[in-house]
């Protein structure tokens, strides 16, 4: 919202701002968290080439936070927050049962994937378990102030 | 909302070539898979895949092509990746696959008409 409290808002987001979208832990859902971190990405002042990285490393993160579970029962929810610095965003699995071991073998060469990416488009990025659930997180700095 | 994907199978001149439009993910790229598997089952060692309207390419997409290279290498073949957008090969470099496929920017580079 801004200042004068006006619902339509602008077309930013600011300091503090946060996004949350949880969805059913499905392949065919991951597109979802694409376009959100694409709408956020030019709320927040990123050009073209960085909303792309960022299109494709929330995309990563999705499947960093799949690959360590059988994730047909989970939600993934995802929360963007806005800081003057970065934009960061994390990704948690959870209510998803512990992966098979061909699932595991499967995930670990699709995550070595994931993680040469995410190296390559972010500026900081990890992984964890918390509480059962698998959380997957990443920074993208910003080149200017906000917008 | 979602773009259109689509998988086309063909021989052109000999040369088995399978188009792919769209964005390939982790809910599209079994279905590469399978297209790749299914022409490779049909005797062919060498495949031509033609990605110039392929407009999206995740890990999950890279670990499928990976997969058809190695079978069609297994039985002394090659798969080559015919793709010209700068951000498609982009994904390639960033994980050095691009030294793996060998890639060409237009089908005529690969035999393809």
């Amino acid at each position: 919202m801004n200042e004068e409290g006006d619902l339509a808002g602008t077309d930013t987001l600011g300091d503090g701002d946060c996004v949350v979208l949880t969805f059913p832990a499905r392949g065919d859902l991951v597109v979802l968290a694409r376009l959100v971190a694409s709408a956020i990405s030019t709320r927040v002042g990123f050009d073209i080439e960085e909303l792309e990285d960022l299109r494709l490393a929330v995309g990563e993160l999705c499947l960093l936070a799949l690959s360590g579970s059988d994730a047909r029962h989970g939600d993934l929810q995802l929360e963007f927050t806005v800081s003057p610095e970065a934009l960061d965003i994390s990704c948690t699995l959870g209510g998803a049962a512990p992966a098979t071991a061909s699932q595991s073998n499967d995930g670990d060469e699709a995550a070595e994937l994931s993680e040469q990416i995410l190296a390559a488009l972010v500026d900081e990025h990890g992984s964890e378990q918390e509480d059962g659930a698998v959380r997957a997180w990443l920074r993208k700095r910003r080149k200017g102030p906000l917008p | 909302m979602e773009q259109e994907f689509r998988i086309e199978e063909r021989v052109d001149e000999g040369v088995p070539v399978i188009t792919v439009v769209g964005e390939i993910d982790v809910a599209t790229a079994p279905q590469l898979r399978e297209s790749l598997h299914r022409v490779i089952a049909q005797g062919q060692s060498t495949v031509v895949l033609d990605m110039l309207a392929v407009t999206f390419l995740d890990s999950t997409a890279l670990g499928v092509l990976v997969g058809g290279l190695k079978r069609c290498r297994e039985l002394g073949g090659e798969l080559h990746v015919v793709v010209a957008d700068a951000r498609i090969r982009k994904i390639f470099e960033i994980t050095g696959l691009n030294k793996v496929f060998p890639l060409a920017a237009a089908l005529t580079e690969v035999g393809a008409p």
